[in-house]
């Protein structure tokens, strides 16, 4: 037979997993087909059809129904219906041909031939979709839209050279000798073999010749000890994101305890997309409001960088926060030089997606002012003007004020411990649907300057509280499975409940806003003081709220949907759009939509374990 | 004359009497499918040819391609697609239409007598769908006669006909366009294929007739004997 005459050939060659395949196998595999018809309305599969067989859509449109008779989705041209031949998380109780539909089917015992022989075939029908999805995962942070990749290059890969150091008790001079004839500018300072310290070519000028030091001083005067250090195997990225977090320009490489190297901001600029650190280094650096702004034009393009360079989601999410954190920390500083030394401590803190480390490109602010409770009423003036600088000054970098004034300048939201402590106690103990509204924002707080303690005592408080709490916890879960994912693609469109197409996708409100929702109530049931989504559920997992399993699929979908919104976004930076949260399914291969369903169904499945651990459905 | 009235499995064995040693009288010697049998337990054998013209006195078979479906399944396995040996030039004009030139003919076709023989021993006991059967038809006894100077009958299902019955039977007013393969496949949501391409043609023959039994309705309970083009 000339099966290449047949386009059923063509048509399997453009859709996974059979894209996959050789020519030469897909040829062989093609005399294996059946071919069927169903008439619209029809019972799907056939009922005299074989139960042993993958069902594969040529054209037309099925239904499928779980046992309640409930739509759980739809397949169209170049859709499997694979239950019959691998077990699987969820299954189909019946279904029906929407459309007229021809439908091609292949044996069983074929597909698992072919698993044994191909790697990728193995993985498409992975019958847990966590695994499925943790393949997809590694996929997507491996392949990148741009050329180098900081995730997958470690850092000492790129540190320059062999290590250049210096005994401590040598002489300043001596050891400018020795970085002028190694033509380095900076030095590993060690004692009796091991690391002590570093000096840099900033050193001599601050430390040395400023100070009007004698060269003839050891190295031990000068250096900046009680550094840290990087292991060599983590990736250039974590490098970068410490580096950029801690404002560290040097950084000693150690692997295996032995001194490798120096890992500089050079060696990264190699690696391009330093944005992050040279963005944070040059909001530290401003010396008024005017530089801060200046620096804030860089801001839509860290985002584009960060993808650029290989970042998930969760490594974007937290070089664009610290940037956040410096411009508003800087901020601070500033109004303090302004405004005097506070009258009290206080805290300065931020909610929502700030707090969680989870920002993507231009987020608006959440803020709030926690002060001792020591203040006197007249003390707030100081504070109001404090909040007043700091909002403002955001504002015009671009953190455009909170359209629900959750802010600072809201004296509301600018409290004594004790009022906060308040607020609190009322919210888990009378739950209403203003302090639901608020929860995703004040039971994520982080505290971006200050004094710690004032947040932590409340913190402990609060989950203290909350975990002995069922009915607030109902009502918090009520109020998360208002989102829920979509059931799935069908051709052009998305999937969602009711059987009804939407032609985008809302990455944020149906896949990353219900995982966030999740971790949030399982840190509140179990006390996890973490703040970070992924924190959050890795630490929730193999509590009573959470198996391990449930925790790993979890982590893997946010990061999944996460890392599919990020380079959406960083496309339409780079084609000078406004970055929004839709993806038009179009846009998604057709292995992503896969993976997305994988993600749904997670997501969908810990929904519901939570909504009838807390029976949320009376509540909601 | 008579012919028309006698029922095929009659008439196959009036002429098995009267046909010479060979392979018609070999493919006239085994049973027709029992007309009473119901229609999804009968084998069928849906095929197309792409010849060098449509006259059947002058023009030839280029390529026959043919698949087999039961049990309302068309199964890929049977496919087969064959050139045969040019007897002739190959008109440009078909030429143009089905992409057969005289290099592919010559290089990979096959003697239409070895294929005629294969093709009698695969069919017996099996019934031919095609659409427009007629051709088919002709194009068979035609090669069958040139060969061993006999042509045998062959019991057929014609998609065009269930479809032209189909419209009778609903009073509907349709145009000689719309019996036309292509689309009658469109009213039944089925896939654009290449055109002219015998096995292609063959495969979309066969999902069309299984679009038509669906319509229907009941397969299960439907007899041979309702899809059979009568009396020729």
């Amino acid at each position: 037979m000339e099966v290449e005459l047949l386009e059923i050939r063509d048509f399997l060659a453009e859709h996974p997993p059979f894209d996959h395949l050789s020519e030469e196998t897909l040829n062989k595999l093609i005399p294996e087909i059946t071919i069927r018809y169903l008439r619209r309305g029809r019972d799907f599969p056939p009922a005299d059809g074989d139960l042993s067989a993958l069902y594969i859509v040529r054209q037309g449109a099925i239904s499928l129904y779980d046992k309640r008779k409930k739509l759980i989705g739809k397949l169209s041209e170049g859709d499997l219906h694979s239950q019959h031949c691998i077990v699987t998380d969820s299954k189909a109780h019946q279904g029906e041909a929407m459309e007229d539909t021809l439908l091609y089917s292949l044996p069983c015992s074929l597909i698992e031939n072919l698993r044994q022989e191909s790697a990728e075939f193995h993985n498409f029908f992975e019958n847990r979709d966590g695994k499925r999805l943790k393949q997809a995962l590694s996929r997507i942070s491996g392949d990148t839209l741009g050329t180098s990749t900081m995730m997958s290059t470690k850092v000492s890969d790129i540190i320059e050279r062999r290590p250049v150091c210096i005994e401590q008790e040598h002489t300043i001079r001596e050891a400018a000798v020795k970085m002028t004839e190694e033509r380095v500018s900076s030095l590993l300072v060690t004692s009796e073999g091991s690391l002590s310290g570093i000096l840099t070519d900033k050193d001599f000028r601050t430390r040395c010749v400023a100070a009007g030091l004698d060269g003839g001083q050891p190295v031990s005067d000068i250096m900046s000890s009680s550094i840290s250090h990087i292991d060599g195997n983590v990736s250039a990225f974590d490098a970068l994101m410490t580096m950029t977090q801690a404002g560290f320009h040097h950084l000693p490489v150690i692997e295996d305890g032995d001194l490798k190297g120096m890992l500089t901001v050079s060696d990264l600029v190699r690696q391009e997309s330093t944005s992050a650190v040279y963005l944070a280094g040059r909001v530290r650096k401003a010396r008024n409001l005017d530089e801060l702004i200046e620096a804030s034009r860089k801001l839509p393009e860290l985002q584009l960088c960060l993808v650029n360079a290989g970042g998930t989601a969760q490594h974007v999410g937290n070089a664009v926060t610290a940037v956040t954190d410096a411009f508003t920390l800087r901020l601070l500083q500033l109004a303090e030089e302004r405004l005097g030394p506070p009258p009290v401590p206080y805290a300065w803190v931020a909610g929502g997606s700030q707090a969680r480390m989870e920002q993507s490109s231009h987020s608006d602010q959440d803020n709030g002012l926690i002060i001792s409770n020591d203040m006197k009423p007249e003390d707030d003036e100081y504070f109001e003007a404090l909040a007043r600088y700091v909002c403002d000054g955001l504002n015009a970098c671009g953190y455009i004020y909170c359209p629900g004034n959750v802010m600072a300048t809201n004296p509301e939201w600018r409290q004594t411990q004790k009022v906060w402590e308040g607020y609190f106690n009322k919210w888990i103990k009378t739950p209403e649907p203003m302090a639901l509204m608020l929860s995703s924002v004040f039971f994520d707080l982080r505290m971006v300057y200050g004094e710690a303690e004032l947040l932590e005592s409340i913190r402990k408080k609060m989950l203290k509280q909350t975990q002995e709490n069922g009915i607030f916890l109902a009502f918090m879960t009520g109020n998360a499975l208002k989102h829920r994912p979509p059931l799935g693609f069908f051709r052009d469109f998305v999937l969602v409940h009711d059987g009804e197409h939407n032609n985008t996708l809302d990455l944020k409100h149906t896949g990353i806003v219900p995982i966030i929702d999740l971790a949030r109530i399982y840190s509140l049931a179990e006390g996890i003081p973490q703040i970070r989504t992924i924190d959050r559920l890795v630490h929730a997992g193999e509590t009573p709220s959470l198996s391990s399993e449930g925790s790993a699929n979890l982590l893997d979908a946010f990061e999944f949907i996460g890392t599919l919104r990020i380079r959406h976004q960083a496309t339409q930076i780079r084609n000078g759009e406004k970055a929004d949260n839709f993806m038009p399914p179009e846009n998604l291969s057709k292995l992503e939509r896969e993976h997305l369903k994988d993600a749904f169904r997670v997501i969908s499945t810990m929904q519901e374990t939570l909504g009838s651990r807390y029976q949320a459905g009376r509540l909601a | 004359m008579f012919g028309r009235f006698l029922s095929a499995e009659k008439r196959r064995q009036q002429l098995l009497g009267k046909a010479p040693e060979g392979p018609v009288r070999d493919y006239l010697a085994h049973p027709f499918p029992d007309d009473r049998q119901g229609i999804l337990d009968t084998v069928i054998v849906s095929m197309d040819f792409e010849t060098t013209g449509l006259d059947t006195q002058k023009d030839d078979i280029l390529s026959i391609g043919y698949v087999e479906l039961q049990h309302g399944a068309i199964r890929l396995a049977g496919a087969t697609h064959i050139y045969l040996e040019a007897q002739q030039a190959i008109p440009e004009a078909s030429a143009v239409i089905h992409r057969i030139t005289d290099d592919m003919a010559a290089d990979a076709g096959k003697p239409l007598s070895a294929i005629m023989t294969e093709m009698l021993d695969y069919l017996k006991g099996k019934v031919i769908l095609a659409h427009h059967a007629d051709i088919e038809r002709t194009f068979l006894q035609k090669a069958c006669k040139e060969l061993w100077g006999f042509a045998p009958i062959f019991p057929m299902i014609d998609t065009l006909e269930l479809a032209r019955q189909w419209f009778d039977r609903r009073n509907m007013h349709f145009s000689p366009h719309e019996l036309r393969l292509f689309n009658l496949r469109d009213r039944y949501g089925l896939p654009r294929y290449p055109a002219h391409n015998a096995l292609t043609d063959a495969l979309s023959t066969a999902e069309l007739f299984l679009a038509q039994m669906d319509y229907i309705g009941d397969a299960h309970k439907l007899r041979l004997k309702q899809f059979l083009v009568r009396g020729k």
